[in-house]
């Protein structure tokens, strides 16, 4: 049992971050003036693409709840405008099969 | 990105379940229209016209089957875009290319090495890029665990992906707001970095050249009820939690009672008598009104302490 311990052990340690990158410690996105946030029970899910066509990649977050989606026009230096839900045909954008 | 090869870009996501039938995630496809905007989301088919799914064979879990993220790229080089999906299990399938938005019905599963590739954790979440610009498309996931991994595709620019097994980017989240099992506030501002079920974004946010990390999360915010003081809340949930331990164990003996009765009675004959079939009812009588408990004592938990499910976005800038 030992060995088979020390082994794992020493497996854990090898398989410790390796510095495969090293990054700046996290920044918590804003969108206006408040942290940015998804509806209950969570899953916040980024996307980086230009959706307004002004030449500036957005930033559209996902979520779990109806599968809607928010979109916050970049601003530039980082900064983001409060968000807007994305929508098709009109409404606000909904995917189905979540809830 | 541009699915079906129109000329504008559409949006595609995956999806828990299609709400009929066994559960199985469909992919849903918010198509791009000329004027910039989006139609309503659709549901993806195949080349042989049926909803794509994540096959599960006899022996898989459904879980294999709910899709957590799709990601269009051309994986195995053809010029034409591909599907990498991943699912709750935690593995990854892809599906062929057919051009046009068009994909084979089945997909493959992606190994690294010999093994299925697997995430620490569960909900793979496959984006996949250059992320060490060796010219070749590796692996980058998120994790239920709170993590970003990434997978290594050593087998250079135009050839089938060879990947290694995942390396840890960012490790997943010290255990906030637990304390020896138990609660204490969690509030927005304690929260300094991705909690769990973490989604990642990977491209060059601040452009100084250099690969950058969006990471979207989950976690529950707790503080305490109206009118309580923090310690209040903490002093309460202990208690609440004795209280709820013991709901459980009572739970836990009358089913281990009700089981024992069974295999009595599977063991002697299969006719139950009067006594037996009334003693049966009472016990399963109390077991239903244990769970009663147990879930009336389960939301009492709002009376001391707010919880918030909510999720934030965060930005690793890569040094």
């Amino acid at each position: 049992m030992k060995p088979r311990l020390l082994a794992a052990l020493g497996l854990a340690a090898a398989a410790a971050p390796a510095g495969a990158a090293d990054f700046e410690a996290p920044v918590r996105l804003k969108g206006g003036e408040a942290a940015i946030r998804v509806e209950a029970p969570g899953y916040a899910c980024p996307t980086w693409a230009d959706v307004d066509g002004d030449g500036k990649k957005d930033l559209i977050v996902g979520q779990f709840a109806k599968g809607k989606m928010q979109v916050f026009k970049n601003l530039g230096g980082l900064k983001f405008a409060a968000g807007e839900w994305l929508k098709a045909e009109g409404k606000v954008a909904e995917v189905p099969g979540v809830w | 990105m541009d699915l079906d090869g129109d000329g504008h870009r559409d949006i595609l996501s995956g999806s828990y379940s299609r709400n009929e039938g066994s559960m199985a995630g469909l992919f849903q496809v918010l198509y791009g229209k000329a004027d910039g905007t989006f139609k309503k989301a659709a549901v993806l088919t195949g080349t042989d016209d049926k909803p794509l799914i994540i096959p599960a064979d006899d022996n898989d879990q459904v879980t294999d089957k709910i899709c957590t993220r799709p990601f269009a790229a051309d994986w195995d080089g053809d010029g034409k875009l591909d599907l990498v999906v991943g699912n709750f299990a935690g593995t990854f399938y892809w599906f062929k290319g057919e051009g046009k938005g068009k994909f084979a019905p089945r997909p493959e599963q992606i190994k690294a090495g010999a093994k299925p590739l697997k995430i620490a954790g569960v909900h793979s979440d496959p984006f996949v890029t250059d992320w060490d610009a060796d010219g070749d498309l590796d692996l980058v996931s998120g994790s239920s665990d709170g993590g970003v991994y990434w997978a290594e595709n050593t087998a250079g620019k135009g050839k089938p992906p060879a990947l290694k097994p995942f390396e840890t980017l960012i490790g997943p989240p010290p255990n906030w707001g637990k304390t020896g099992g138990g609660v204490k506030p969690l509030r927005e501002g304690d929260v300094t970095r991705p909690t769990y079920a973490t989604r990642v974004w990977v491209d060059d946010v601040n452009g100084d050249g250099k690969l950058d990390l969006l990471v979207g999360d989950s976690v529950t915010l707790v503080s305490p009820a109206k009118g309580l003081s923090d310690e209040e809340m903490i002093t309460k949930a202990g208690e609440w939690q004795e209280e709820f331990k013991k709901a459980q164990a009572a739970i836990t003996a009358l089913q281990v009672a009700e089981e024992k009765e069974a295999k009595k009675k599977d063991a002697k004959d299969k006719e139950e008598t009067k006594e037996q079939k009334e003693a049966r009812e009472k016990k399963e009588k109390e077991l239903r009104q244990a769970y009663e408990e147990s879930n009336k004592l389960y939301q009492k938990r709002a009376e001391f302490m707010k919880e918030e499910m909510t999720g934030f976005v965060w930005l690793y800038l890569q040094k």
